[in-house]
């Protein structure tokens, strides 16, 4: 379909907003609206409709089984968004202020949650062993009750959750911790909104199928948590992160 | 009716859910489900079509909530917006899929933000709404109700009714028009005298 005008687009204001256009009508619809710069007020005031029309009918309960297969189904069905926010991290050449950057910031804050965990429930997963690793981050990614803030930290080295316990201080439990490089340790950093990073502690075994470093500083006043691989502990990162996490609010 | 703190639940549900909390999902579930089960019924007029349709919404909210912007409307009206892409699908023939597609992603910019149908959601109830609908001239209610539950074109709502173009895609916008009025001199229904909902 050709362009269309301004007062054309105006005229299928109602249609658009209801969907009762064909596929080249909304398209130019679409097109129009992407770049014209005047005001559209039929247009404006006809969008998100449908709802009223939605709302006006008598709700109706699915049966129960619905939820069921539902729940069944989620189980085994991975989210989108979890597949690609270690991707910033992997391609990232960045300097330490880029950190900060919405590009990579943005991915990462969505994978970034306030999820609250009891420590001692899953203490006891600290096994080494596969089955209680995944137990006992399943637990930090749902938890739900008690009193402290888990955030989501992950990139290429490994995957896992910075844990925030009042009056206990702050520590980092991660997974699949890559095998570290001959003479190399992993250093641990919070940075503040201004960019400035701290060293908050040292790893320097991969051996445990579960890590956890308790960090040397409490989170208030950082706003990122990162991971980089280094030959010895050091005052500033000479490397790009390997694991990244925004320190969302809880 | 969608009040503000049901707003602002669903905005730290849709968090929850975002962090992959499968028990947020279900609570969504539980608010909204019978409002997206009328939806799909009303649609494709068959109970089990329609509770797969429900099914496979909340798959793909789960999936794809990473979509869901609440500066462009309530989850409440995105999930909707799905379910009656999905049966509209479903109607027309069309392969469904449980993927939140391209016409999914068309329609969040149809969904809203609107302060006058939000402001409507949050302050009544579905008589209310029901009434509003009611009181339009048959001829404009039964366009928007072609175009909305029936996935109606307003070129298919004029060659179906016999009207010129002109005339099917007037009724739409005098239809909306006239609902935006009314609902925004609606005041709220007394308690007890609205819907449960």
């Amino acid at each position: 379909m050709s362009e269309m005008t301004h007062s054309q687009v105006e005229e299928l204001a109602g249609a658009f907003a209801l969907g009762a256009l064909d596929s080249d009508e909304e398209a130019a619809v679409r097109a129009h609206l992407a770049e014209c710069g005047e005001a559209h007020p039929e247009m404006e005031a006809a969008l998100g409709a449908g709802i009223v029309m939605a709302e006006s009918l008598d709700p109706v309960d699915p049966s129960a089984a619905v939820r069921d297969r539902l729940m069944a189904t989620i189980e085994r069905t991975p989210q989108a968004h979890r597949q690609a926010v270690a991707q910033p991290v992997r391609q990232s050449r960045r300097g330490w202020l880029d950190w900060l950057s919405p590009r990579v910031a943005r991915p990462l804050a969505i994978a970034a949650m306030a999820a609250v965990i009891a420590v001692g429930a899953w203490s006891l997963g600290l096994q080494s062993q596969l089955n209680q690793r995944d137990a006992a981050l399943r637990a930090v990614a749902s938890a739900i009750s008690g009193g402290q803030a888990a955030f989501r930290v992950e990139g290429n080295a490994g995957r896992g959750y910075v844990v925030d316990t009042p009056g206990r201080g702050a520590a980092l439990v991660v997974t699949d911790l890559a095998e570290l490089p001959p003479h190399r340790i992993y250093e641990l950093w919070l940075l503040n909104p201004a960019g400035s990073p701290v060293a908050v502690g040292t790893l320097t075994s991969t051996d445990d199928a579960i890590a956890v470093v308790q960090l040397e500083r409490d989170l208030s006043g950082f706003s990122i948590f990162a991971v980089t691989v280094e030959a010895e502990r050091v005052a500033a990162p000479s490397s790009d992160p390997v694991i990244l996490g925004v320190l969302g609010s809880s | 009716m969608t009040d503000s703190a049901t707003l602002q639940d669903d905005g730290l549900l849709a968090q929850r859910i975002r962090s992959g909390d499968r028990a947020a999902l279900g609570e969504v579930y539980d608010r909204h489900a019978s409002a997206a089960m009328a939806v799909a019924l009303r649609i494709v007029a068959d109970r089990e079509g329609a509770e797969d349709l429900v099914h496979d919404t909340f798959v793909a909210i789960w999936q794809k909530i990473d979509r869901f912007d609440p500066a462009r409307g309530s989850l409440r009206s995105w999930i909707v917006t799905i379910v009656r892409n999905r049966a509209i699908d479903r109607l027309r023939g069309t392969r469904p899929s449980i993927e939140i597609g391209e016409a999914d992603e068309r329609s969040l910019l149809r969904s809203g933000p609107n302060p006058t149908w939000e402001s409507a959601m949050a302050r009544l109830g579905g008589i209310q709404l029901r009434a509003a609908l009611d009181e339009l001239p048959a001829e404009q209610r039964q366009a928007v109700e072609l175009a909305y539950f029936g996935g109606r074109t307003y070129r298919e709502i004029a060659t179906i009714t016999g009207v010129p173009l002109g005339t099917a895609n007037g009724r739409l916008r005098l239809a909306l028009a006239r609902l935006r009025e009314r609902l925004s001199q609606t005041e709220a229904a007394p308690i007890g005298a609205g819907d449960e909902r």
